[in-house]
């Protein structure tokens, strides 16, 4: 059987796993077994657990569980609210500025976290009403909170970049510095979208006010004075101070990422026991049970993932489809075009990890051919498969957003995300043409990659 | 990839009869090896985070730390496993849910948790055969350390069996 009748195959049997509803991680495990008894040497099967051990343990990969941790640990604290509180008291003279705090709180909640649906749930169970309390639309409030949300698999540490450093055997220090200079362009986009949605909004309340119609609490003036300001600091600064500490850890070259994820982990589980006094068992048991939960089932799906590929790259399925797209002569930017859409398109109904681990030794070497540095694809990459978490019809922060505010409508929600959907496009051509924007963090602490 | 699981962590309620008293007795199982492993998460941070302070403060050299994280978090990972799939957490595809008929949707469903049974069942078996050889053969890991390797074969059996006793249980309570 040639490699493409075998590439089709395996294709074709990992779709019909995959939407026959078995859940990812033993679909994929499944069948990649099954390719091994059929096509591999008899004595294969015999190492399909050794295979999947031997994947999983590595000391990257395993810094997973303990950004969870970490990030559970701040997400069900009541750290998210307050640090939006406080930005909200800052940013109280800049139009939208509570649109704005709550874009900028996600951002830092998420380089915090380090995870999409933790910094969804934590801004937003809060921000949300808060928003629409001053007359926010809801549709504009929930698309910012899901929107703000996705900048968690951007944003060191991103779970999606540990394993896309894995699969791409590229720097992870690199990769996450490289995230930062991206996360900080969707920022300032979201931002002034923000202000902007905010303008429209709130000039249409002041013709309904004008016609006579009920007054929206958006054309309320809000003033925090410098006092309020001064005494939101305090119960915010700890977690910053736990941002910056970790960053200057990893990167002044004190811990390794893997020390920096077990020190993330006890330092977050300490603070909120002291700024919070949340230390009893009825505190610390919903923050296991979200760890467990969360990456039990990443790193299945992870360890399964990893079987698959190795599978893949053992019947030659992945050379020789990565010959074949370089084979294609394709020009440089179609082909980023090409392999983007892909993404998107995997995107519908495959989460990050498994996207990320199931086509990167496809996908990266025809990149590499073409020219492009895998550190700024990583970026490009976790961009992309950030609009798939928000755009229809299965982005997860969708349904985070429904569970949280469930008397806005799915299609409210939805009709909010799509402007932030095309914000993102616009950041990858962004990325695209300025790839320093990207590149010169890593490049100024690590020195140019040759 | 609709209903998220690691959104709902709760719980859902038993079956009765056979299947519910065999739940019962798993359920205990499952807490006691989830408590375990949130515990074993908490150990690899703190090891981890005392590999940063002993270098630095004691100068002592690390080398048993990064292995023994790796042996807990891969324990953590299987032993919870069977806990994770009863909260259904072990995320799949369930859109041809929405264009099946409710019949023919609930045997897709019990298929596919019998399909996953069976992947789970013969992983355990090829995890049970790595234990075995690593216990006889006495294998260690590669390192200064040299850790026996069977502990984390020990955990990954254990995990693989009970995630696929679940799974039975589920098709088993599936039946109205």
């Amino acid at each position: 059987m040639s490699a493409l009748q075998l590439g089709l195959l395996y294709g074709g049997a990992t779709l019909a796993a995959l939407f026959s509803g078995i859940p990812i991680a033993f679909a994929l495990g499944g069948v990649a077994t099954i390719f091994m008894f059929a096509f591999m040497p008899g004595g294969a099967l015999d190492t399909v657990a050794q295979n999947v051990f031997e994947e999983l343990a590595s000391i990257t990969l395993l810094t997973i569980p303990l950004f969870i941790l970490k990030g559970a640990a701040i997400g069900k604290s009541r750290a998210g609210k307050d640090l939006y509180d406080a930005l909200h008291t800052w940013l109280g003279r800049v139009p939208g500025g509570l649109g704005v705090a709550v874009v900028l709180a996600c951002g830092l909640f998420a380089a915090m976290a380090g995870s999409s649906p933790a910094t969804c749930s934590a801004i937003g169970s809060s921000g949300i009403p808060e928003m629409r309390k001053r007359g926010y639309s809801p549709g504009f409030a929930a698309g910012l909170v899901a929107a703000g949300g996705t900048l968690g698999i951007l944003l060191p540490p991103s779970i999606v970049l540990i394993l896309y450093a894995v699969a791409s055997q590229q720097s992870l220090g690199r990769l996450f510095l490289a995230g930062l200079g991206p996360g900080v362009l969707l920022v300032v986009l979201f931002a002034l979208f923000a202000v902007f949605q905010w303008g429209r909004e709130h000039a249409k309340a002041v013709k309904v006010a004008a016609a006579g119609g009920v007054r929206s609490p958006i054309l309320a003036d809000e003033h925090f004075t410098m006092g309020q300001r001064l005494a939101a600091l305090p119960r915010v600064l700890p977690f910053l101070v736990l941002l910056t500490g970790v960053m200057v850890a990893l990167y002044g070259g004190i811990a390794t990422p893997s020390e920096t994820a077990g020190l993330g982990a006890i330092m977050a589980l300490a603070l909120i026991a002291v700024v919070y006094g949340a230390f009893r068992l009825s505190d610390l048991k919903p923050i296991f049970i979200g760890t467990l939960g969360e990456s039990g089932m990443l790193l299945m799906i992870i360890g399964m993932s990893l079987l698959y590929s190795y599978v893949m790259s053992y019947l030659h399925i992945s050379q020789s489809a990565a010959q074949a797209i370089v084979a294609l002569h394709l020009s440089k930017w179609l082909l980023l075009t090409s392999i983007l859409l892909m993404v998107v398109v995997l995107g519908f109904f495959l989460p990050p990890v498994s996207i990320i681990l199931m086509t990167a030794p496809i996908i990266l070497p025809p990149l590499t051919a073409a020219g492009f540095d895998l550190v700024w694809f990583g970026v490009v990459m976790a961009v992309v498969m950030e609009m798939g978490l928000i755009h229809p019809p299965v982005g997860l922060n969708i349904f985070v957003i429904n569970r949280i505010a469930p008397d806005i409508g799915l299609g409210q929600v939805i009709m909010g995300t799509i402007p932030f959907v095309v914000l993102m496009g616009i950041g990858v051509v962004i990325l695209s043409l300025v790839p320093g924007i990207a590149m010169w963090l890593p490049d100024a602490v690590y020195g140019v990659a040759k | 990839m609709s209903a998220h699981a690691e959104l709902d962590l709760s719980a859902p309620s038993t079956a009765g009869g056979l299947v519910g008293v065999a739940q019962a007795a798993l359920d205990g199982l499952n807490n006691l090896f989830a408590l375990l492993s949130a515990l074993a998460i908490a150990a690899a941070g703190l090891i981890l985070t005392w590999e940063v302070i002993g270098r630095y403060l004691l100068a002592i050299p690390s080398d048993w730390q990064d292995e023994s994280a790796v042996f807990l978090l891969v324990g953590a990972t299987f032993l919870s496993a069977a806990w994770t799939q009863r909260r259904r957490g072990h995320v799949g595809i369930d859109a041809l849910g929405l264009l099946l008929p409710r019949w023919l949707d609930q045997v897709r469903r019990v298929l596919a948790d019998l399909a996953s049974a069976v992947f789970c069942g013969f992983f355990a078996w090829k995890s049970w055969q790595m234990l075995v050889e690593t216990w006889e053969e006495g294998q260690t890991t590669p390192s200064a350390l040299g850790a026996p390797l069977w502990i984390p074969y020990l955990c990954m059996t254990i995990g693989m069996v009970l995630l696929a006793v679940q799974l039975l249980l589920q098709v088993a309570g599936a039946r109205r």
